[in-house]
């Protein structure tokens, strides 16, 4: 491609007709081929993966020039905030930690509680999560694509897999690891699903990317389905992926129409998909995951990558109306009681205590 | 002389890829011009000889790896709009200044047209016209080149 060729660099015309090398059509065929070679085998075959791998450690450096000018502007920004903003800042701040103080005593509290109750009934404890603090180093270079790239990688001990959560909510699936990095797949990209359900009444669902719009899908639910408008959706953790509990979108649209015989819900995702540059990865640890299809043996169906994609929407379907509710979710109820004493709730007249609305806003919080 | 230019388009073309590392985001990426197709276009103007279709495409591979999509999508769409940057490269010296913005604008597009096709046969989502903005402050990026006094290859700007 490179000719070497002395030849004076302003009067490129003047030379050559055979100085030229090969004519730009034989050029275009050869790597038109080429690049369709490669693209077939990165997509249908695995051979790539380690090169990808090894080229994005060699574009590491690069990518810590690139971020140079945004964390300067960070720092400087940082710098100069005022004395005013910070006083603010600082008084909202104590006074979340104290509003989230009394929230912790309570939950020790219940944490306490729900271990004695778990151990009376003989239940499996609930995994614990390791997790890893990691920051953006890139948001989508490419606009097709809701991939990001942080700076936690194989190095650091993150799997594939693993769940990003931010403070507000899930935002994606880690889909590729590299040494020092590791890629994030967003909740809103079109190949994501996430196994979700609805914190009212805790039917079971799976939830798509859009692609576009930051929005994500509920497809293949029929026009009946009990899901109005501002409804939660959090995890709902029977993939071992994700844990059970986050929150993961709202509902903003849905829609029956006459010539289909499903619903159209479109939902808003509750993480800061595009504007966090702190996030947190989320794996259920591999070891525990091996013990638990002893209990739960539907929950074994996927493995945690396998989980998330969406070419299995039809088996995931099918494993949720399965007993296997995991043990976490049902037995709420008899802690409810010892709490409302301990602890009686401002604005909530306890009638009906929905078991599974109380354990997903307990872990919510 | 000769390897000076070689190192001037290797470090040029380093500092476009930089560009497109940097943290792109919301309407930013929207309207981030393709700066690593410019500086391979300016050079292909500019010393043929030293910048080919090759070149797009080894640059084109280092693209698909940033942008974390299928590899060889870049560098196809690069390969097919440097061909045809090459072909007219020897009129495009009798082209008015003008005339070479809407050469560069539609050179620019074909590459979008070509990335478009192949995400969306990749099962990706078109996301609405405002996909071909590149294209548009891609040709603003080269115009504001060319007013400071970068030589894009025609007689009439000759040192």
């Amino acid at each position: 491609m490179m000719r070497g060729i002395h030849q004076n660099f302003d009067q490129q015309q003047a030379p050559a007709f055979f100085a030229r090398g090969p004519s730009p059509l034989a050029r275009l065929s050869f790597f038109t081929a080429l690049s369709l070679a490669l693209m077939a085998t990165d997509a249908r075959l695995q051979y790539l993966a380690g090169v990808r791998e090894n080229l994005m450690t060699l574009l590491h450096p690069l990518q810590i020039v690139a971020n140079i000018p945004t964390d300067l502007y960070d720092a400087a920004d940082e710098y100069f905030s005022t004395h005013h903003h910070l006083l603010d800042e600082n008084a909202r701040l104590k006074k979340q930690a104290l509003m989230q103080d009394i929230a912790l005593q309570r939950l020790n509290i219940l944490t306490l509680e729900n271990t004695n109750l778990r151990d009376l009934l003989n239940a499996k404890q609930a995994l614990v999560e390791t997790s890893t603090l990691a920051e953006v180093i890139h948001v989508g270079r490419d606009s097709f694509t809701k991939k990001i790239i942080v700076n936690r990688g194989k190095n650091h001990n993150v799997m594939t897999g693993a769940a990003a959560v931010d403070a507000k909510g899930v935002i994606g699936q880690v889909t590729r690891t590299y040494p020092a990095s590791s890629e994030i797949t967003l909740v809103t990209d079109k190949s994501l699903a996430i196994p979700v359900q609805i914190e009212r009444n805790g039917l079971r669902a799976i939830a798509f990317g859009k692609g576009r719009d930051n929005t994500l899908d509920l497809p293949y639910l029929p026009a009946n389905v009990d899901i109005r408008r501002g409804d939660k959706l959090v995890t709902s953790g029977i993939d071992g992926v994700y844990p059970a509990g986050l929150a993961v979108a709202t509902v903003i649209e849905m829609k029956t129409t006459q010539d289909s015989p499903f619903a159209h819900i479109v939902c808003m995702p509750a993480g800061g998909i595009e504007n966090n540059r702190q996030i947190l990865l989320v794996s259920i640890p591999q070891t525990e995951l091996k013990n638990l299809p002893k209990e739960t043996p539907t929950e074994k169906a996927q493995p945690p990558v396998a989980a998330s994609h969406t070419d299995i929407p039809a088996a995931t379907d099918s494993a949720s109306p399965a007993p296997a509710q995991p043990p976490q979710k049902t037995e709420p109820k008899p802690t409810d009681k010892p709490a409302v004493k301990s602890q009686p709730k401002p604005g909530n007249p306890v009638t009906k205590p929905s078991a599974n609305d109380e354990s997903g806003q307990n872990a919510q919080r | 002389m000769h390897n000076d230019k070689l190192k001037s388009i290797y470090l040029s073309l380093l500092a476009a890829f930089i560009c497109m590392l940097f943290p792109w985001s919301g309407l930013a990426l929207t309207l981030r011009p393709d700066f690593m197709l410019l500086v391979i276009l300016f050079w292909l103007l500019r010393a043929p000889n030293q910048c080919s279709v090759g070149t797009a495409w080894f640059m084109g591979l280092w693209v698909d790896l940033a942008s974390g999509g299928i590899f060889g999508q870049y560098a196809l769409a690069y390969t097919i709009t440097t061909f045809f940057a090459v072909i007219y490269q020897r009129r495009l010296v009798l082209f008015s200044s003008s005339q070479q913005l809407v050469y560069v604008f539609s050179l620019l597009f074909l590459s979008q047209l070509i990335l478009l096709i192949l995400k969306t046969f990749a099962g990706k989502e078109f996301m609405g016209w405002s996909y071909f903005m590149p294209s548009i402050t891609g040709v603003l990026v080269w115009q504001l080149a060319v007013t400071f006094g970068l030589n894009t290859g025609r007689h009439s700007h000759g040192k």
